[in-house]
């Protein structure tokens, strides 16, 4: 198995219908401005911008293997966003799975993540969180599996209709509280990535921990991240997504839009709030709004990449 | 933190260091504040991302961590700087690790802090109240 779980499948343009979108707002990157707006308003805009027929989905921290109150069926909730991805009219381009994909990195919670997620029957570029790193120092079960293309310590890049999606690893070193790191390596190898690119070429990093300081206090940054989102100040679009967070969480820097997903698992609480990250317990009813995808779609001019987040109830 | 200027010690500067030993280990202990096992419950559901009280995790089990030698959990690959810390978990120690772990034992695997000391007490309680 190499890192895409599945290839194959035919392209098929935009995603048109956001199906469960829910209460999900469709963001949208302009000459640097972000702006947030209804997604019915939305849709109507994108009618005005060209689309490039590049739409995909991002998945985050599945956590296999998890059982504890917070979720006690990951693999039900699971199921249930894959039953709604299946139900699109519109299939995406392909999946990113933004980490953490089982809880313990066991053989066995890796079968299970593989088998589900191949029911997508769609191509799926992985990352890995640091809870798919066996006793958070060895990879290569994880690389044995999904990492069997890529460079170094598990990083790589592809091209989709223009669009360079850059895969990082920022889970195997740790510092301050927690912090990611992404290493002098990487960071010579993504010099060197991007180096024969146009300035116009959209950029798309997928990443574990969040490559801006969202909260560095619970560890939720990459020490080294800075370094990393230098090396990308050129390109007119970046575009990072990232796992670890399990909550919706955005912020725009110039060209640079930064997202944090909602886990299928389980939900964490909101930065600083409470006595650290963690699983959050809500009531049974609300979890599965406090769950999700998130789906983007790239255009060019108005709005290079949008992003909609959809709970899987609202 | 330690903090010996405490009104009921505020006597004569011989009693203080005829007592030192018995003082520092009160003082101590008056620095955490008395924790509330129920809060403490709660409050652990943060820490379930890596542990549980009954299985190992990305860290070990807590069943009897209160009193219990640091790096002994059966079944558990340790850091080797846990192991070899030869640190026993009183309150008091678990306050320090919950503050900042890397600092009582560089090298250990958990980054994870709870900063308000308030809440550490809690969490401590609910752990000591699981033999």
């Amino acid at each position: 198995m190499d890192r895409i779980l599945k290839d194959g499948v035919d392209r098929r343009g935009m995603l048109e219908c956001m199906g469960w979108a829910g209460t999900g707002a469709l963001f949208t990157l302009s000459g640097g401005l972000a702006s947030s707006v209804a997604l019915e308003g939305a849709l109507a805009a994108g009618g005005q911008s060209k689309q490039i027929g590049l739409n995909f989905l991002q998945i985050s921290d599945t956590h296999i293997g998890f059982k504890k109150p917070a979720n006690p069926d990951v693999v039900g909730t699971l199921n249930e966003t894959i039953a709604k991805i299946k139900a699109l009219p519109v299939q995406p381009d392909f999946i990113v799975h933004t980490g953490d994909i089982t809880h313990l990195a066991t053989p066995e919670q890796f079968d299970t993540a593989q088998q589900l997620l191949g029911e997508l029957n769609l191509p799926i570029h992985f990352i890995p969180g640091e809870h798919d790193i066996v006793d958070l120092t060895n990879a290569r079960p994880y690389l044995d599996r999904f990492g069997k293309e890529t460079k170094g310590d598990g990083w790589y890049s592809f091209d989709v209709k223009g669009v360079h999606f850059i895969g990082l690893i920022n889970v195997l070193a740790f510092v301050n509280k927690g912090m990611g790191s992404l290493g002098a390596a990487q960071l010579a190898w993504l010099k060197d990535d991007v180096a024969h690119l146009s300035a116009s070429t959209p950029i798309v990093l997928l990443s574990h921990f969040p490559l801006w300081p969202l909260f560095p206090e619970w560890g939720w940054g990459t020490s080294d991240g800075p370094q990393a989102l230098a090396l990308l100040k050129r390109f007119a679009s970046v575009t990072a997504l990232n796992g670890h967070i399990h909550q919706i969480q955005r912020k725009v820097e110039g060209h640079m839009m930064f997202h944090a997903a909602r886990s299928t698992a389980y939900p964490q609480p909101a930065p600083g709030v409470g006595p650290g990250p963690g699983p959050l317990v809500v009531p049974s009813e609300q979890l599965r709004s406090m769950l999700g995808i998130s789906t983007l779609q790239v255009t060019t001019s108005v709005a290079p990449i949008a992003i909609t987040d959809s709970p899987l109830a609202a | 933190m330690i903090k010996f200027a405490k009104p009921a010690f505020a006597g004569t500067a011989l009693l203080c260091l005829a007592l030192t030993p018995a003082l520092a280990r009160r003082a101590h202990a008056q620095a955490m504040p008395k924790g509330d096992p129920a809060l403490g419950k709660t409050l652990y559901q943060a820490c379930m991302g890596c542990h549980s009280v009954d299985e190992n995790d990305i860290g070990p089990k807590h069943r009897g961590v209160v009193g219990r030698k640091a790096g002994i959990v059966p079944g558990y690959n340790y850091s080797v700087a846990v192991k070899n810390s030869g640190i026993i978990w009183t309150p008091e120690k678990l306050n320090l690790w919950l503050t900042n772990p890397q600092k009582l034992v560089p090298g250990a695997k958990m980054f994870f802090s709870v900063a308000n000391p308030k809440q550490r007490a809690d969490i401590i309680a609910y752990l000591g109240t699981q033999k």
